[in-house]
C-alpha cells in the first residue's frame, strides 16, 4: 500500500543506519556470537505492556536538553539524588523513580535496556501494532499463529508454555497446548470441580471427542492441577506471614499501649509482607507454576492502562503508580526467574510522541524502550543505538525512530539463552535479520 | 420499509449440504429446535420458556418479526426498575450530581486533613459507584428478561455499544456509562448508523473517555480523531495517514464538556482552530461546530465503513471467519441505505449463512450469563447479579469494563480456553442451585446430554443444563 511504503521511505531516511540491518539478508545462516550458546535450556518470561507505555518516562534521558523543552510539563527531573527526581544510571539515562525497586537489579548487572527498538515500519494502531507483535510478522491481519505458541511447539508434546490474566492472548494462540490460568486469587480456587459428584457428572457430559469437550477435560486437569499448587504456596506464605507479625506484635505490644498497638500491629502486617496484589501476585503465580513443573518454559503476563494521553503526571501521578506497580511485579519475577538462563523481556507496541500534548499527555508514536532482565543479560548497561531527541533525529518529527527491530532483540535472547535452533528461530520470527548491533547483549555462557 | 435482496436459489442449495451434516438436528434450515436455538441464541440470548415455542414453530418468521418489534421498543423508553433509573437521568442532572460528588470528596478530604468527621449529603460522595452499578444491573436484566427488554434490541446494545465501546473504569466517564448506554447506543441500535456516530461524538462518556474533552487549539489531543477512523468507521488499512488524524483533531477542536455550565456537550468556538483543514482530500473552511458534524457524517458514510461494519455484524451474528460474499451483501445494504441498521440486519436475516449450520459460533461469557439467567426467568434479585457480574469480570469480559476502544472480540479463539471452560461450570452450577430445572431446554439439547443429565440427582439438573456443552454454542 501507498501510504505505507511512503512511511517506511521516511522511516528509512529517518533512521539513518537502521537501514543496514533491514535491507541485510536473512542470516541465521550466520554463526551465533563465540560462546554466547547457552549452557542449558533457560525460561523466557514476556510481560506485555498493552497501550503503549512512555519509555522516555520510565528510561529518562536526563542529560538530553531536548527532552526538557518537549515536555515542559511532564518530564521527570534530572538527577539529584532526592525522591521526586530520576535514579541515575549514566550519564545518560536515569530511572523513573517509581521503578526504585528495580535499580538494584541494574546494579547487579542483571537489568538492561534497549532504549529505541520498534516495528519494522511505524504503526500507531494498538491494536494492529500489538497483533503484529504478537503473531511477530507485519503487513498481515489474517489468523496466524502467537510467536511465543510456536516457540511453545518446538517443545514436543509437553504443554511448555503458561499465560497468565488473558482469556487467551493472540501471542500465546497456536497449534501447541498452552495453559492459560486467570488473573488474581481466582487462580487458587478449585471451584465445583472440588466436588467429586459434580465433577464426575462434568466429565461425563463432557466425554465427546469434540473440540469443546477435549477443551474442558483438559482445562479440568490442568486448572485443578494450578489451584493445588497455588493455594499450598498460598497458605505457606500466609504461615509465613503470620509468624512474622506474631513476633512483631510481641516487641511492639511491649512497648506500646492500647489501640497503638493494634495500630502497629496493622501496620507490622502490612508493611512487613503485605498481600501481594494486582500484577505482583500473577507474577507469584506464574513463579510457583514454572518452579513445580520444569517443562514450563514460557511465561506470559500482561499490563494495561499505559494509554496515557492525557494528565500522565511526572515523578507522581497516574504513570507513576502504573509503573510503581510493574516494579514491584518484575522483582517479584526476578525473585523466581533468576537461573542461569532465565530472561524476562519487557515490551509494548510502541511508543509515545517525544513531546507532550495539548492535556500533558503523550500521543501514539514509534519507538520505545525494550527492558531485560536475567543473569545472562549483559546488564548494568544499555545496547543499541540511541540518537537523542534532536528534531532532525525523530521519525516523523516527533517520535523516538525504532533503531532495532524488536525481533531482532527477541532472536538474541531465543537463540542465546533460550536454545531455540537456528532452523526454529526463522519460523518463530519470519523475516528478521541477525542484529550484530545487538550482539553484546548476552554475556558469555 | 426498505426493499431487500431474498437469498438466491444457489446459496440455498449450497447451504443444505451443510445442514444435512448437522450431528444433532436434520430439519429444514429455518424451522425446528436448532433453527430455534440459532435465532433466539444470536438474536437475543436464548430461548425463554415464553419464546421457545414461536421461535421453534418458525425460526425465519419469528428472526424477522423480532427486527420490528425491537425497532419499535428503541423508540420507547426503556424498561428500568425505579430503584435502578437514576442512572437514567437527564444527563444534565447526571453532570450536576457528579459535581456534587467531586465537591464532596473534596470537602472530605479537606475535613480528614483537619481531623473533623464529614457531613456528607446524602449519599453524594458515591454516586458514581451507585451509577455504574445500576447500569450494569440493568443491562443484566435487559438482557435476561423479555418484560425488561425486547431480545434483540438487547443484543443490538451490546453489540454496538462494543463498537462504540467506553471503559467505566476512568474516572469521569463513570456516572455517563448507562445513560450512554441507553441515549446513544439503545436509542438509535437499530436506525441510522451515523446518527448513533454523532450522539456518542456529543455525549460526555465518549468526550472523556478518548480524551476529546481536553483537545484545543492550543494544544491538539489526537487520541479520539483516531479512534474514529480506525476504530469507529475506516478500519486500520483504510488508507487514512497520520496527517489526516491530526486534520481531524482540528476539526474536532472545540468538542467539549462543560460540567462547570451544567452542559453535558459543548461546543466551545474559543477552543476550536478556525484555520483551513484537509480530511481524507476533503477541505474544511472555519465553520465552527459544522466542521466536525460534517466530517462524522462524511466518515460515517464512507465505503471503507461499510464493509468494516459488515466484516462486524458478520462476525457477531453469524461466524468468525465469514465469507466474502456475506460481507459484501451486507455492505451494499448498508451504503445502499445510507447506514439504516434495522435493513442491513435484515439482510443478514435473510442471508443463507445465518441459517447455514456449519457456521458455529462460540458464546461468549456475557452469551453465557445473560442466556444461563434467561433460562431461569432473568435476572431478578440482588444476589444473582452481583454472581453474574463476578463472573464476568473474572471471565475477561466485566460489563462496560473494556479497557481499550476496540471493545470486546467475540470469537472463539478468544473464548474457548480450558480452564475458562471449567470457570463457566462454577457459574452455571452456582446459578442452578438457584432455579428450577429448566425443562423446556432439553428439545435443545443432544440426546447424549439429555440422557446424563437425568441421570444426575435432581438438584443438580438445572446446573448442569447450564453447564452443557450444548449450552456454549449459539
Amino acid at each position: 500500500m501507498d501510504s505505507t511504503e511512503i512511511s517506511r521511505r521516511r522511516f528509512l531516511l529517518a533512521s539513518g543506519t537502521a537501514v543496514a540491518a533491514i535491507h541485510a539478508p536473512r542470516v541465521w545462516a550466520q554463526a551465533a556470537p563465540a560462546g554466547t550458546r547457552p549452557a542449558g535450556p533457560g525460561r523466557l518470561v514476556v510481560v506485555f505492556l498493552r497501550g503503549a507505555y512512555d519509555g522516555l518516562s520510565a528510561l529518562v534521558p536526563y542529560a538530553d536538553a531536548d527532552y526538557y523543552s518537549l515536555r515542559p510539563n511532564i518530564a521527570i527531573a534530572a538527577p539529584d539524588g532526592s525522591a521526586q527526581t530520576a535514579l541515575r544510571l549514566d550519564n545518560t539515562f536515569g530511572l523513573h523513580p517509581a521503578l526504585a525497586p528495580l535499580l538494584p537489579l541494574w546494579q547487579q548487572g542483571v537489568l538492561g535496556f534497549v532504549p529505541a527498538a520498534g516495528l519494522p515500519v511505524p504503526n500507531r494502531s494498538h491494536f494492529d501494532a500489538q497483533y503484529q507483535m504478537e503473531i511477530a510478522q507485519s503487513g498481515k491481519t489474517s489468523a496466524a499463529p502467537g510467536w511465543l505458541n510456536k516457540v511453545a511447539a518446538f517443545n514436543g508434546s509437553a504443554t511448555s508454555a503458561i499465560g497468565v490474566g488473558e482469556a487467551n492472548p493472540a501471542i500465546l494462540a497456536g497449534t501447541a497446548t498452552v495453559r492459560l490460568i486467570p488473573r488474581g486469587q481466582a487462580a487458587q480456587r478449585t471451584g465445583v470441580l472440588a466436588n467429586d459428584t459434580t465433577r464426575q457428572a462434568l466429565l461425563d457430559l463432557y466425554a465427546g471427542n469434540d473440540k469443546i469437550s477435549e477443551a474442558f477435560r483438559q482445562g479440568a486437569g490442568s486448572r485443578m492441577q494450578s489451584a493445588q499448587e497455588l493455594s499450598t504456596e498460598q497458605k505457606a506464605a500466609d504461615g509465613r506471614r503470620m509468624a512474622a507479625t506474631q513476633d512483631n506484635t510481641a516487641r511492639v505490644d511491649a512497648a506500646l499501649p492500647g489501640t497503638q498497638a493494634q495500630n502497629a500491629q496493622m501496620l507490622a502486617a502490612s508493611n512487613g509482607a503485605a498481600d501481594p496484589v494486582g500484577l505482583q501476585l500473577d507474577a507469584q503465580h506464574l513463579g510457583t507454576l514454572m518452579r513445580n513443573d520444569r517443562q514450563l518454559r514460557i511465561g506470559f503476563l500482561s499490563a494495561g492502562g499505559w494509554d496515557t494521553h492525557a494528565n500522565q503526571g511526572h515523578a507522581t501521578g497516574q504513570l507513576a503508580g502504573r509503573l510503581g506497580n510493574l516494579a514491584t511485579g518484575l522483582a517479584q519475577l526476578r525473585r523466581d526467574f533468576s537461573e542461569t538462563g532465565d530472561v524476562i523481556v519487557v515490551m509494548s507496541e510502541f511508543g509515545r510522541t517525544a513531546a507532550e500534548n495539548g492535556s500533558r499527555g503523550t500521543d501514539h508514536g514509534f519507538g520505545n524502550a525494550m527492558w531485560l532482565i536475567g543473569n545472562r543479560i549483559n546488564g548494568g548497561r544499555w545496547h543499541g543505538q540511541w540518537t537523542g531527541l534532536a528534531r532532525g533525529n525523530l521519525n516523523d518529527n516527533r517520535d523516538l525512530p525504532a533503531h532495532h527491530d524488536y525481533r531482532a532483540v527477541l532472536a538474541q535472547l531465543l537463540r542465546g539463552s533460550f536454545a531455540l535452533p537456528d532452523s526454529a528461530l526463522a519460523t518463530v520470527l519470519p523475516g528478521v535479520s541477525w542484529d550484530t548491533r545487538l550482539d553484546g547483549l548476552l554475556r558469555k555462557a | 420499509m426498505p426493499p431487500h435482496r431474498p437469498p438466491t436459489a444457489t446459496a440455498l442449495l449450497l447451504a443444505l449440504p451443510l445442514l444435512a451434516g448437522s450431528p444433532v438436528f436434520s430439519q429444514q434450515a429455518d424451522t425446528g429446535a436448532a433453527a430455534a436455538w440459532r435465532a433466539t441464541s444470536r438474536l437475543g440470548y436464548g430461548p425463554s420458556a415464553a419464546t421457545a415455542p414461536a421461535a421453534q414453530a418458525g425460526a425465519r418468521a419469528w428472526a424477522l418479526q423480532q427486527l420490528d418489534a425491537a425497532y419499535a421498543a428503541s423508540q420507547r423508553a426503556p424498561a428500568i426498575p425505579a430503584e435502578l433509573a437514576r442512572f437514567n437521568q437527564p444527563v444534565n442532572q447526571i453532570a450536576a450530581d457528579f459535581h456534587a460528588e467531586r465537591e464532596a470528596r473534596r470537602l472530605a478530604r479537606q475535613a480528614s486533613a483537619s481531623a473533623a468527621p464529614a457531613a456528607m449529603p446524602g449519599n453524594a460522595d458515591n454516586f458514581s459507584r451507585e451509577m455504574q452499578q445500576s447500569a450494569a444491573a440493568w443491562r443484566l436484566m435487559a438482557c435476561s428478561d423479555p418484560a425488561v427488554e425486547q431480545p434483540l434490541l438487547a443484543r443490538m446494545t451490546e453489540f454496538w455499544f462494543n463498537h462504540l465501546n467506553v471503559f467505566v473504569g476512568k474516572g469521569p466517564v463513570r456516572p455517563f456509562v448507562g445513560h450512554y448506554a441507553v441515549n446513544v447506543i439503545r436509542a438509535n441500535a437499530l436506525g441510522k448508523f451515523e446518527d448513533m456516530l454523532l450522539a456518542s461524538a456529543r455525549h460526555p462518556a465518549m468526550l472523556f473517555y478518548l480524551d476529546q474533552a481536553q483537545s484545543n487549539v492550543r494544544g491538539l489531543n489526537e487520541n479520539y480523531a483516531r479512534e474514529l477512523m480506525e476504530l469507529h468507521t475506516l478500519g486500520v488499512n483504510a488508507g487514512y495517514t497520520q496527517n489526516d488524524v491530526r486534520e481531524l483533531a482540528r476539526i474536532l477542536t472545540g468538542w467539549t464538556v462543560g460540567l462547570q455550565q451544567g452542559e453535558a456537550f459543548r461546543f466551545a468556538p474559543r477552543l476550536h482552530d478556525t484555520g483551513d483543514k484537509v480530511l481524507l482530500g476533503r477541505s474544511f473552511s472555519a465553520d465552527g461546530l459544522r466542521e466536525g458534524e460534517e466530517a462524522i457524517r462524511m466518515l460515517a458514510r464512507h465505503p471503507a465503513t461499510a464493509q468494516r461494519i459488515a466484516l462486524r455484524l458478520a462476525t457477531t451474528f453469524v461466524t468468525d471467519q465469514p465469507p466474502r460474499v456475506l460481507t459484501d451483501r451486507l455492505a451494499a445494504t448498508f451504503k445502499r441505505t445510507q447506514g439504516d441498521i434495522r435493513a442491513v440486519m435484515r439482510t443478514l436475516i435473510e442471508s443463507p449463512e445465518f441459517w447455514a449450520a456449519d457456521n458455529t459460533l462460540f458464546k461468549t461469557p456475557l452469551d453465557f450469563a445473560c442466556s444461563a439467567l434467561t433460562a431461569g426467568g432473568g435476572a431478578r434479585e440482588r444476589r444473582e447479579i452481583q454472581l453474574t457480574l463476578g463472573f464476568l469480570a473474572q471471565a475477561g469480559q466485566p460489563m462496560h469494563g473494556w479497557q481499550t476502544p476496540d471493545g470486546y472480540k467475540t470469537d472463539a479463539a478468544t473464548w474457548l480456553a480450558p480452564e475458562a471452560l471449567t470457570r463457566r461450570a462454577d457459574y452455571a452450577m452456582a446459578l442452578g442451585a438457584r432455579m428450577d430445572d429448566p425443562l423446556y431446554l432439553q428439545t435443545f439439547l443432544s440426546a447424549a446430554s439429555r440422557e446424563r443429565i437425568t441421570r444426575e440427582t435432581p438438584a443438580l439438573r438445572a446446573g448442569l443444563t447450564l453447564a452443557s456443552p450444548d449450552f456454549m454454542r449459539k
